[in-house]
């Protein structure tokens, strides 16, 4: 599902340049659960914006689903990130004025969907994350937990292929964090192609496949079954 | 903290956030800038006007017929049964201190010459009228020193009038009609303007007898009575008063005083400027309202830093006048700039219309500035009192 | 995102920064309802001139002695000329059709006299017409018989502040007054018409035009109040009167023929134009408000940059985020628009409610012209502030946390 051929991506910093990925080669298979991993500065955050269309490559092509993405312009970027793919962040990055649901219905604003099947999208999500008697309360208000449950329902309200976890359970402690892990397997395990960066090594070693980065670029990559 | 830590502090707040902070005092600049432009347009027309009225003098007192409160001219051209007359003006000569009496009257009408016919003003006048009205021949001489009620049928031509009827060749000694009858050229006036609106230098001067005669009138438009340098213009207009009162038996007429009307017209005018510029003020409460918001946000922002300052020990005193600082500050910023743009607008004005005078007096500077501080620590005040009250140890917890 | 989710999102941010909303609504405020007030004052102002003068007469044409040179010149106001407008020249414009009535006008200063009571007074020498052509109305009595103009008679009508002055609450019908050296019987007193533009009709006594020649001694008239047919004949009557005055001073137009529409006119234009500086003097605050719109604009950009980076992950595009803040400024821009318009129609009601000579409410026009100006301004300061806001690069946006 997602071809990297040759990606580079550099940035200038006060005169400098730093390499952030040097020619990546990647490919990633519908359904794969996948974790990035490596020493800070490494480059899988950066590797994780390109795969979310957040940042674009220096060089080098994106395929997403056979499409090329890279040569996208910035309205059929949003586009995609809108309808197939899902970002979950460490520091949930919920609109502190919104409510639960306003927060998870904001996808669905952005695509456009009616009011009507907004709600009921939205109540579906609040139940299968076990939000719904948190519905109205302000981000405030929640646990981290709970923070970032809301964070994932509305990675997921419109059902994306693709989901992109970044240092997911960074803020959380142990517990909250193996509940979260959980709630994103579960997805996996649904269908969900999922790729988490992590500097956790139990994280790393529950996923189906590790990709080690140093330097931006790829030095490792080991499968195990499950 | 010293006053000038303090403004130091105030002004590298400001300074940081530079965009900020230029927006927010450029909201009291357009303000001030306003309110300056207008004092200088209105104080150039102040000046304009004065100027219009002190080419003739300013120890001048007018007589008119007729009682009128009003700064109007309804005695001179509605009838009286009581009219000024010529006793009246020879009378009022013997006053102490008055150096010349003036009689006219004034009208419309037809000027022949050369051929040529032109409408103009047509002024009777006593002999006296280029010392009362400062007003100089050009060539010739005025009209001479008759004695008698019969004076001859001698004319002086405006400038204009000379212009347009003799294209610029001599008049002096020429035969002209007005209103149909006969006069001589003696002398052609000196170009002197407008007074209001009204062309001095189209108009014709004949003995004042002779005007009477022509618009059939007994009764003078007009007495003005110029002063010497030593009278004191209240004095000399009671004087003159006192004398008409005891020659008509009633007060049928009106005295004013040159500089009565000019007060009148002053502060008329300053009025005037005052309203405008206070149209000018709506933007400044506006632009005090912009300082309040911005701070408001700001102090919002800087909970933690004021939490921190707190926790060093600054009191809440110190903790006020910081941000009153910054107000001030921000309103200082403005009000120097509003300052150079007002005036650089009134002088662009002038530029354009030579004509209207533009005066800034440092008055206007320093009530800008001044004003524009206060507005500042005004909109500052609130905003400062809820800082200095924050409670340290929940503004260290904000994060 | 569909614009009334757009809407919906910019009001929620608007309300969640309540404080600052609500001053900046104010600021609008103040410059709204400053700019739509003054306008109020001047439409009165305007308002009330027109209608005074309007009331002087119906389809008027006056006609002053004298002419100036300037082509289009104010009529000599002062002075005198050489030749008079006399009675004669004032029977013989009857002679148009385009004339329906005329007064001829008089005026002098005398000092008015019954019994022991004295005071000056204005008088109006004219004939039995001048009721009508000035649109004059009697408390009382009668005004001056009708006749030959040219027979002055011993008859006068007082106006209402001469007649309580001088008489007190004794009748004054039918009672001798005395006028410089003549005596003159009252036949009627004018009701009360205040002030019109000026000249205090309560003030006057009113003669025959002979008489006041006589009292005067002079032949000269001051003004012809003409009176023409209709509206369309005014012009008419204006090219009749200099045709038939130039005809009977030989040849020459000495006089100058104005028409109440075109004084009219000229002070509707001046005051118009007067309304219309002050007011823009008053807009400059609706700048200054704007100038904040745009600062809290982009402030608040910088304090919600996470959430920006957020929805552009989220898959938000340029213009959605462009929108929703020019939503944000509009909106400002809008509501503080219209709660100054209805400050400004309250304020407007109250006041004439104390004085009538006030309209009550303010011009529909100057609330669409602030609603419109509110608009661009909305737009115009919120634009670059929104253009920031979309051009924020996501990655940074979220990093910074």
């Amino acid at each position: 599902m997602i071809e990297l051929r040759s990606v580079q991506r550099e940035f200038h910093v006060g005169g400098q340049t730093v390499h952030a990925l040097r020619d990546v080669d990647l490919d990633i298979a519908r359904g794969d659960y996948v974790a990035l991993m490596g020493p800070s500065g490494s480059g899988k955050s950066t590797l994780l914006n390109v795969l979310g269309l957040l940042d674009r490559p220096t060089a080098g092509h994106y395929r997403l689903a056979g499409e090329d993405v890279t040569s996208f312009d910035d309205r059929q970027q949003a586009e995609v990130r809108r309808r197939r793919i899902g970002f979950v962040f460490q520091s949930f990055h919920l609109v502190p004025r919104l409510s639960t649901a306003q927060n998870v219905a904001l996808p669905l604003l952005l695509a456009e969907v009616s009011r009507k099947e907004r709600s009921r999208r939205v109540q579906a999500q609040l139940l299968a994350f076990g939000l719904a008697d948190r519905a109205a309360h302000r981000p405030d208000e929640l646990s981290g937990g709970q923070r970032q449950r809301v964070a994932i329902a509305r990675a997921t309200v419109t059902r994306p292929e693709l989901l992109l976890a970044d240092e997911p359970t960074g803020n959380l402690d142990r517990k909250t964090g193996d509940e979260v892990v959980k709630v994103l397997e579960a997805l996996h395990h649904d269908g969900l192609t999922l790729v988490i960066v992590t500097h956790d090594p139990d994280l790393g070693a529950r996923a189906h496949r590790r990709l080690r980065m140093q330097d931006g670029r790829i030095v490792a990559d080991d499968r195990r079954a499950r | 903290m010293k006053a000038r830590d303090a403004l130091q502090l105030a002004f590298s707040a400001v300074r940081s956030q530079r965009q900020r902070s230029l927006l927010t005092a450029l909201g009291i600049a357009v303000g001030i800038a306003a309110v300056v432009w207008l004092l200088s347009l209105g104080t150039g027309l102040q000046i304009f006007v004065r100027q219009e009225f002190t080419q003739f003098g300013t120890n001048l007192l007018a007589i008119t017929p007729g009682k009128t409160e009003t700064f109007g001219v309804s005695g001179a051209i509605v009838n009286s049964v009581r009219p000024l007359v010529l006793d009246d003006a020879l009378a009022l000569r013997r006053l102490p201190y008055a150096r010349a009496t003036l009689p006219w009257v004034t009208g419309n009408g037809a000027v022949e010459a050369h051929g040529r016919t032109r409408r103009t003003a047509v002024y009777g006048v006593g002999r006296s009228m280029p010392e009362v009205w400062q007003f100089a021949v050009m060539s010739g001489t005025f009209l001479p020193d008759d004695d008698g009620a019969a004076p001859r049928a001698f004319a002086v031509l405006g400038h204009k009038v000379w212009r347009e009827l003799f294209g610029g060749d001599s008049a002096l000694g020429a035969a002209v009609r007005i209103g149909g009858d006969r006069f001589r050229v003696v002398g052609v006036m000196q170009p002197k303007g407008q007074f209001l609106g009204i062309d001095l230098d189209d108009a014709v001067y004949v003995p004042v007898e002779r005007g009477l005669q022509l618009f059939d009138r007994e009764g003078l438009m007009e007495i003005d009575l110029l002063f010497g340098a030593e009278g004191v213009g209240d004095e000399v207009a009671v004087a003159a008063r006192e004398l008409l009162l005891r020659r008509h038996g009633r007060e049928d007429f009106t005295v004013t005083a040159q500089q009565q009307m000019l007060d009148v017209l002053g502060s008329v005018m300053s009025v005037l400027t005052l309203g405008v510029a206070a149209l000018g003020s709506i933007s400044l409460l506006v632009g005090g309202v912009g300082i309040l918001t911005i701070l408001t946000i700001a102090i919002g922002e800087r909970t933690a830093e004021i939490g921190l300052l707190r926790a060093l020990g600054a009191t809440q005193r110190q903790v006020r006048l910081l941000f009153l600082g910054e107000a001030a500050a921000l309103a200082a910023l403005g009000g120097a700039a509003g300052l150079l743009f007002g005036v650089g607008g009134a002088q662009l004005v002038h530029a354009l219309l030579p004509a209207l005078p533009v005066a800034t007096t440092p008055f206007h500077a320093v009530l800008a500035l001044t004003v524009a501080v206060a507005i500042g620590l005004l909109a500052g005040t609130a905003p400062a009192m809820r800082a200095a009250r924050l409670d340290p140890i929940e503004a260290l917890r904000t994060e | 995102m569909r614009a009334a989710d757009q809407f919906a999102f910019a009001v929620q941010s608007l309300l969640a920064t309540r404080m600052r909303t609500l001053l900046i609504l104010l600021a609008m405020a103040i410059g709204t309802a400053g700019v739509v007030l003054l306008t109020w004052l001047g439409e009165s102002g305007r308002r009330y001139v027109v209608e005074q003068f309007s009331a002087l007469g119906t389809n008027l044409v006056i006609v002053f002695p004298g002419r100036t040179e300037t082509v289009g010149g104010a009529p000599p106001l002062l002075g005198e000329t050489a030749r008079d407008l006399t009675l004669d020249d004032a029977l013989a414009l009857q002679r148009s059709e385009a004339v329906r009535r005329l007064a001829p006008v008089i005026v002098g200063n005398v000092a008015l006299s019954h019994g022991s009571r004295e005071r000056d007074a204005t008088v109006l020498g004219s004939t039995a017409d001048l009721m009508t052509v000035r649109h004059l109305e009697l408390g009382s009595g009668v005004f001056l018989p009708a006749g030959d103009p040219r027979r002055g008679g011993a008859e006068c009508v007082l106006g209402p502040t001469l007649r309580r002055e001088l008489f007190g609450a004794a009748p004054a019908l039918g009672e001798w007054v005395r006028l410089g050296d003549r005596r003159f019987r009252v036949v009627g007193v004018l009701s009360s018409a205040g002030r019109s533009l000026g000249t205090d009709l309560d003030e006057m006594v009113v003669i025959p035009v002979a008489s006041a020649q006589a009292l005067f001694d002079t032949a000269g008239l001051f003004r012809i109040l003409v009176e023409a047919t209709d509206r369309d004949a005014v012009a008419r009557c204006v090219a009749d009167t200099e045709r038939i005055m130039q005809q009977r001073h030989e040849g020459e137009l000495d006089v100058t023929v104005v028409t109440q529409e075109a004084v009219l006119s000229t002070f509707d234009g001046i005051l118009r134009a007067l309304t219309l500086a002050v007011a823009g003097i008053a807009a400059i605050s609706l700048v200054v408000a704007g100038i904040l719109i745009m600062n809290v604009m982009v402030v608040a950009v910088t304090q919600r940059r996470a959430e920006i980076g957020l929805l552009k992950a989220l898959g938000a595009g340029a213009p959605t985020i462009r929108a929703v803040f020019l939503w944000e400024a509009l909106l400002l821009a809008a509501a503080g628009a219209g709660t100054g318009l209805l400050l400004a129609e309250a304020v407007s009601r109250i006041a004439a409610n104390a004085a009538p000579a006030l309209t009550s409410g303010t011009p529909p026009w100057a609330a669409l012209a602030a609603l419109v100006v509110a608009l661009t301004i909305g737009v115009g300061f919120g634009v670059a502030p929104a253009r920031r806001a979309a051009r924020l690069d996501p990655v940074q946006a979220l990093a910074r946390h």
